[in-house]
């Protein structure tokens, strides 16, 4: 059933891409530097609206009823603590052996004591997260700017976090379900559980004056800030102010 | 007589400008703990009281708050090129409903903070120069997490004024100026102030 389910999925998606693309208006660039493909991106945005209105927000928000706030987050602790082992990879990719190594002892703690995840212990023993994966590490590397790219369903990336997102799928355990044993029930529960996570934030989403703008704002300014740890760059205010 | 002095007193708080005229001398970090402190404190010993009546708790942190704010200076930095011809008057018409706007959020989220929930002031780290500084504290979350939140000071004549916060690395001022700007260039800033102030505007934190 999977193989047919991905080639129907693909087939919605590309009429949606087909249709978006008839309806040509005239796209006013808000950022180039960081948003040159800011055209398409907007088109995947708005599908990834009309997707998330008609399936993913109705089914996340059932889960939200049905789901108690605890075992809520124990799933949530779970997928955390799963992908932890590739937090510790990234960490000794990026060179900060010490803390790979508290890494590695959390996803331990997490996965024995936690109950196979489900009880952030580490977290409640003040043992400190880190948080990073193949795009960070790319940008660590060097690759410092990259491009904004929306993608289908799977929401805001940049082509380096694309890219990084392809090697964490290849070690991560959710996708080696799917690809090894076609088991997708992890990536739906996984992928529902994190919509519900975001459930709070709709109503700022909803009453914002440009919804894509202030989605890629968000995205990027958090996602450099996680990219250096909580310490990146200041703004550069006084450019703001030149404009003036 | 009498009449028109109450008026007058009441019109105090929320014209800022008038009131502080005092130079603080705190340095940025004070500044921070000793705010949040008062607030803090006043919150757990007025709870009661605030949850019956919200509109008290939002003139205690105007109080509180708006002396510490360089709110035309965000305001610039909000309009940015949109920004140019504004009058003074309008520029502070605009950087007010901003405020007020801000305020009334900050101040209903606070109604469902816990003080034992802890908030934490951090050494202050990274480039701070003498004329721009930035104030880094942590809160505890329910879950057991914590969320950076950082306050960024200028220096102005009367002594250090906060002019940004950022959640997360999500800075208020540059979210803020990419949703605003745009309308302001299309629209004119008198109109987004009305908007704004009755609530219409559509606006993001």
């Amino acid at each position: 059933m999977a193989r047919k389910t991905w080639v129907y999925l693909a087939a919605i998606l590309l009429q949606a891409l087909i249709v978006a693309g008839c309806s040509s208006q005239q796209v006013t660039m808000t950022d180039p530097e960081r948003d040159p493909w800011e055209a398409y991106n907007r088109k995947i945005h708005s599908f990834n609206m009309a997707f998330d209105n008609a399936i993913f927000r109705p089914v996340a928000k059932g889960y939200d009823v049905v789901m108690p706030d605890p075992p809520q987050r124990g799933v949530r602790n779970f997928f955390r603590n799963l992908a932890y082992p590739v937090t510790a990879l990234n960490l000794v990719l990026q060179g900060k052996f010490e803390e790979s190594l508290t890494a590695t002892g959390r996803f331990l703690m997490n996965s024995t004591v936690g109950v196979l995840g489900f009880f952030d212990v580490a977290t409640k023993l003040e043992m400190p997260y880190y948080e990073e994966d193949f795009g960070q590490t790319l940008a660590v590397w060097g690759w410092k700017d990259s491009r904004y790219l929306v993608m289908p369903i799977f929401g805001p990336y940049t082509a380096r976090d694309f890219i990084g997102r392809g090697f964490y799928g290849y070690f991560h355990p959710v996708s080696f379900a799917v690809r090894e044993y076609n088991n997708y029930i992890p990536l739906v529960v996984d992928l529902i559980s994190l919509r519900a996570e975001l459930l709070p934030f709709q109503e700022e989403l909803d009453a914002a004056n440009d919804p894509y703008v202030l989605v890629r704002d968000v995205w990027l300014q958090n996602r450099e800030f996680r990219i250096y740890d909580g310490e990146p760059p200041e703004p550069d205010y006084d450019a703001l102010l030149e404009e003036y | 007589m009498t009449k028109y002095f109450l008026l007058f007193a009441l019109m105090l708080p929320v014209a800022p400008g008038v009131l502080a005229n005092r130079v603080d001398d705190r340095d940025p970090l004070t500044i921070i703990e000793q705010t949040q402190t008062h607030i803090l404190e006043t919150l757990d010993a007025r709870r009661a009281e605030f949850e019956a009546e919200p509109e008290k708790l939002r003139t205690v942190v105007r109080e509180d708050l708006l002396t510490l704010l360089d709110l035309e200076y965000s305001a610039r930095l909000i309009l940015g090129k949109a920004g140019r011809g504004v009058s003074e008057e309008q520029l502070d018409a605009f950087a007010e409903a901003m405020s007020n706007v801000l305020v009334n959020r900050y101040s209903d989220g606070l109604l469902e903070f816990r003080s034992d929930r802890q908030v934490e002031v951090l050494p202050m780290k990274g480039k701070n120069t003498e004329k721009l500084t930035r104030v880094r504290t942590r809160i505890k979350l329910e879950n057991g997490g914590f969320a950076p939140v950082d306050y960024a000071f200028r220096k102005t004549e009367l002594g250090w004024k906060a002019f940004d916060v950022t959640v997360e690395g999500i800075s208020y001022v540059i979210t803020f100026r990419n949703q605003i700007s745009p309308r302001v260039a299309q629209d004119g800033i008198d109109k987004i102030t009305e908007e704004i102030i009755a609530g219409t505007f559509k606006i993001n934190d």
